[in-house]
């Protein structure tokens, strides 16, 4: 046992020393308008950030020996954004050929070679959460990374010691992929019912690990291990954040009572087009709601949809976000928070939060990052213009306080590896961003919407 | 008196059987061509005993399939075969890392009736960690000979099949009667590779890292069941068999390794840290994308077999071509160049990081090893070093150093002797010795007549030159150029593609009663798949099979010879 401590030691310990050697930076930036979102804005201030974290705010701020500074005379400094819903920087996305998968880790999958990770930092994002696709019921766990383009470890990308947290999903795609394989979920009844099934198998799975952990007998003998359950048992312990990818009203309350019978606390929507109409039920269990600023009509469960629908979650203190879901959207999520301004009348500090603080709570990370306090990781956006102004640019963006954008010196060719035999002329700036999205498959003919051939 | 002479009787009488017997034995081989003797002495060559211990004007004695005597000062046996050794320099073969060497690719199982895609039998699935190499192996398999051409007198092998096809063995290049001959020594490692089951759990990379955790897991576990039952039975619940968690019970006692196909840099870190996670020894094999991982193998102690494969150099641009060429152009042209320089400089990256690694010919094409090895000392490995990631670098990592890697008395007579210093252009191999049985190659004549030959070849063979292909994909038509060449008996080729994508090489080519087979892989979203072509050639139409077994998906190829030709 003593041994098996110091291995385990040993290895946390080895865990340790990989993060470490995560690059952290050094700099000063000048004379900015700085949007803290949680202290206000301070017009003329200076941010000093020392080993990767933010050490001052304030005016008039010397530079430390050897520390660069940076000019931001009429830049605007806010928050590095969080991608509450992201699927770029991931060699694979779907397990799909199972309906509950939630012994899969996205950490087992990150490329840190995706160039749409330089594209994001381009557009101000400093974090995503790199979810499971929308295929399974129970999908895998995802991991929230960082944006530290340039390393080809993908344990660097990681953000460490963020919460675990699970991809689930109702509706269409996973009874789509029920029905294709002809399994079960092949309608909304038969997800409930598979979500109700794998708890009470979890709970079985947990009362027979807690007899034989109490069990004295030295001949004991094991139960069956179960990756897919030991995952089960830590969400009904509260040890991972859940994040269901959702459309309608009804299946958003359907989970709600789904988690009240099992007694599973940590919940956010993803999409949740309808959320709107369920805003008050949200805010009373306490989940909060990712959402599009405007962007529906893609299927028919994602129909019923507005433009309000994050003003109307915010105003009845639905802790919400604004995501991407793809490698396009998320280079301007500035201007998603911005369309709440126009759809609802929110204030500065409560549209940025939606792609700040907010997705930092949603993903258990607001005690690092999500505003510009001190103490907190120096992950920050400059702009040229209000963020959230049509003629906003980001400018720069770091991570820990390292650069990892910089719109003056911004190259061509941002890929890491190159394949020395492809063709040149083949080069294009398209991405087929469309592939980084979960909802890939999500445009269907009308014709295939109502027929019996699946 | 009488004893005496029932003694003489005897023994007579014992001598004349043990006479018979001799006979019986020699008329047992009416075709003639068993040795004459297994005793060889190689005299007055160069050899090179281990990486940078090189003799000159020794003798190399073989007896018994064994390196009886190595030196400057050695008594040839009178019964010895003579092998000039001047101008001759000895090596110890080659030991290949990893590959199918031997293997007999079983056929696709296929889909069962009403399969729950989510639970799949394992078989289907690809999860067999109990089978072996050793029930593949199939002696008439032409990749022994090819690889033995190529200096290789041992390979470590291992099953074909999805994400566990089972345990490699090492396996001997020879010519023998049955397949167990070939067995230098079966199950040492379990073979493990990122590739899914088709339309069944686990289907990608994300569900064998959760399904390879969970085995292992789990046989941790069974393996304490069985422990504690075979030390004492009574009033416990009986384990129950299952062959897959008992397949693992090396692995997770630490005996057997497992070994990893992962080219891709991702892949051997995926590879490292389901090690991380679990604790297993680790191998890696057909690595193809090193050189940023030098510090990691090296401090993880990871044995590393490099692949032997290494991309199509760079076209450089010239006269018109290249005064056309836009600056952006030129730029993104200079970074091929610098990661083909990669590609081609990590085995040098690797032995100055002081990772031990050896090599895999998974990948390659036999005939193109020895280029690859010229490219990689040009870019920076040392012979030394070259040297021993063929011979003692692998023998260490394998466990067989004790009897191969080197030629030092004692060892088995795994030899390879060329015409010249081996890391030369015009090297050529002229014997194996392989288990101490020996094998001649002829030694061509170099450049002019070598091309003229060639030439002849292609002008008599029905599949040689260039083929328009056309080829229907779910993604709609692809075509382009098949072009198809000989070298020796050996037929290589590669692909070309009409929109742009690069060029294939074709794998395992082969042209037998009119049949045309071979393979190609192709990079499909970070997963490599083989695709495995096979149709009938008449006059110069072909007209094929692809089959993906990833997929479990098969569409037409038709390719018709170009005219000219």
């Amino acid at each position: 046992m003593k041994k098996n401590i110091l291995i385990l030691t040993l290895i946390l310990f080895t865990g340790f020393v990989a993060n470490a050697q995560v690059k952290k930076g050094d700099v000063l930036i000048k004379n900015a308008t700085v949007l803290t979102i949680t202290k206000g804005t301070l017009e003329n201030t200076d941010v000093l950030v020392r080993d990767g974290k933010i050490s001052r705010i304030g005016k008039n701020l010397k530079a430390p020996n050897g520390v660069q500074e940076i000019d931001a005379t009429g830049k605007f400094v806010m928050p590095g954004i969080i991608d509450a819903h992201s699927h770029i920087a991931l060699s694979a996305v779907n397990e799909g050929t199972s309906q509950v998968t939630a012994e899969v880790n996205m950490g087992d999958v990150i490329d840190p070679f995706d160039v749409s990770i330089y594209r994001a930092l381009a557009g101000g994002v400093t974090s995503t959460h790199a979810l499971h696709g929308s295929a399974n019921v129970i999908g895998g766990e995802s991991e929230t990374l960082k944006l530290r383009y340039g390393t080809t470890n993908p344990e660097e990308m990681k953000f460490e010691d963020a919460p675990r947290t699970i991809k689930f999903a109702l509706g269409e795609n996973p009874t789509r992929g029920g029905r294709s394989r002809g399994i079960q979920p092949s309608s909304r009844m038969g997800v409930e019912a598979m979500l109700r099934n794998s708890f009470n198998d979890a709970v079985a799975y947990r009362a027979k690990w807690d007899a034989y952990k109490a069990d004295k007998n030295p001949r004991k003998v094991a139960p069956e291990y179960d990756l897919r359950m030991e995952t089960l048992v830590d969400i009904l312990d509260g040890k991972v954040l859940v994040h269901c990818h959702s459309y309608r009203a009804d299946e958003i309350y359907m989970l709600m009572k789904v988690f009240t019978d099992f007694g599973i606390k940590k919940l956010t929507y993803q999409h949740a087009n309808e959320a709107y109409k369920v805003a008050s039920e949200l805010a009373e269990f306490g989940a909060g709601a990712s959402v599009f600023a405007d962007w529906w009509a893609y299927k028919l469960e994602v129909y019923w949809s507005t433009a309000y629908n994050a003003t109307i979650l915010t105003r009845n203190g639905v802790l919400t976000s604004i995501n991407s879901d793809s490698g396009e959207l998320i280079r301007h999520l500035f201007h998603e928070a911005a369309k709440t301004q126009k759809y609802g009348d929110l204030s500065d500090d409560e549209a940025l939060s939606l792609i700040t603080l907010n997705p930092a709570k949603q993903l258990g990370i607001d005690n690092r990052v999500g505003s510009i306090e001190v103490g907190k990781d120096a992950d920050i956006a400059i702009f040229e213009g209000h963020p959230l102004s049509v003629y906003a640019i980001p400018v720069m963006t770091f991570v820990d306080g390292v650069k990892y954008f910089d719109r003056a010196t911004d190259i061509d060719d941002q890929r890491i590896y190159i394949n020395p035999e492809e063709t040149v002329e083949n080069i294009s700036i398209f991405n087929r961003h469309d592939e980084d999205r979960c909802m890939e498959e999500g445009v269907v003919s009308f014709e295939a919407l109502f027929s019996n051939k699946k | 008196m009488k004893l005496l002479l029932m003694k003489t009787i005897r023994a007579v009488f014992l001598m004349l059987l043990t006479v018979s017997t001799i006979g019986l034995n020699a008329q047992s081989d009416p075709t003639g061509e068993s040795a004459v003797t297994r005793t060889f002495a190689i005299t007055n060559a160069t050899v090179i005993q281990a990486p940078g211990k090189e003799l000159k004007g020794a003798t190399v004695v073989i007896k018994n399939g064994l390196i009886d005597a190595v030196g400057t000062n050695v008594t040839v046996p009178k019964n010895a075969q003579l092998i000039d050794g001047k101008d001759l320099f000895v090596y110890a073969a080659f030991i290949d890392g990893l590959s199918n060497t031997g293997a007999k690719r079983p056929e696709n199982m296929p889909r069962p009736n009403n399969l729950f895609s989510p639970d799949p039998p394992n078989d289907y699935a690809g999860i067999t960690p109990e089978r072996s190499l050793v029930d593949q192996l199939d002696i008439e398999s032409n990749t022994i000979g090819s690889l033995r051409k190529e200096g290789f007198a041992i390979s470590h092998s291992v099953p074909f099949g999805r994400m566990l096809p089972g345990s490699g063995s090492i396996i001997l290049l020879g010519d023998k009667k049955h397949a167990d001959d070939l067995v230098l020594s079966k199950d040492v490692s379990m073979f493990t590779q990122f590739a899914g089951a088709p339309g069944a759990y686990p289907g990608n990379v994300l569900g064998i890292m959760a399904k390879f955790r969970n085995l292992y897991r789990n046989a941790e576990n069974d393996k304490k069941h069985f422990d504690s039952y075979a030390q004492n039975p009574s009033g416990l619940e009986r384990p129950e068999r299952d062959r897959v968690t008992e397949a693992f019970f090396p692995v997770v006692t630490k005996q057997r390794p497992v070994i990893f196909d992962v080219s891709g840099v991702l892949e051997v870190q995926r590879a490292i840290r389901l090690q991380k996670d679990l604790g297993f020894k680790l191998m890696v094999g057909n690595v193809k994308q090193a050189w940023d991982l030098g510090q990691t193998f090296k401090e993880n102690g990871t044995n590393v077999f490099l692949s032997l494969d290494l991309p199509d150099a760079p076209k450089e641009a010239k006269g018109k071509d290249k005064d056309e060429m836009t600056e952006e152009a030129k730029r993104l042209e200079a970074r091929k160049m610098d990661f083909y320089k990669k590609y081609a400089g990590q085995a040098a990256s690797l032995a100055n990081t002081g990772v031990k690694f050896g090599f895999s010919s998974l990948d390659v094409t036999s005939n193109k090893i020895k280029a690859n090895l010229l490219t990689m000392i040009e870019n920076g490995l040392s012979e030394n070093d070259a040297l021993a990631a063929l011979t003692t670098n692998p023998a260490g990592i394998l466990g067989i150093d004790k009897i191969a890697g080197t030629v030092e008395a004692g060892k088995i007579a795994n030899i390879m002797i060329s015409n010249a210093p081996y890391f030369t252009k015009d090297s050529q191999i002229k014997f194996m010795f392989v288990d101490g049985d020996k094998y001649d190659f002829e030694i061509k004549e170099k450049s002019a007549a070598g091309n003229g030959n060639r030439a002849a070849a292609a002008g008599n063979d029905p599949v040689v030159g260039s083929w328009t292909y056309n080829f229907e994909t779910p993604q709609g038509a692809t075509t382009g150029k098949m072009i198809i060449g000989k070298e020796g008996t050996e037929y290589t080729g590669k692909l070309t593609s009409n929109d742009g994508g690069p060029d294939n090489d074709m794998q395992e080519v082969s042209y037998v009663n009119g049949t045309l087979s071979f393979s190609f892989s192709i990079d499909a979203g970070g997963q490599s798949v083989e695709l495995v072509v096979t149709g009938t050639v008449t006059g110069k139409q072909y007209d094929a099979e692809v089959s993906v077994s990833a997929f479990n998906f098969s569409t037409p190829l038709t390719a018709t010879k170009d005219d000219g030709q």
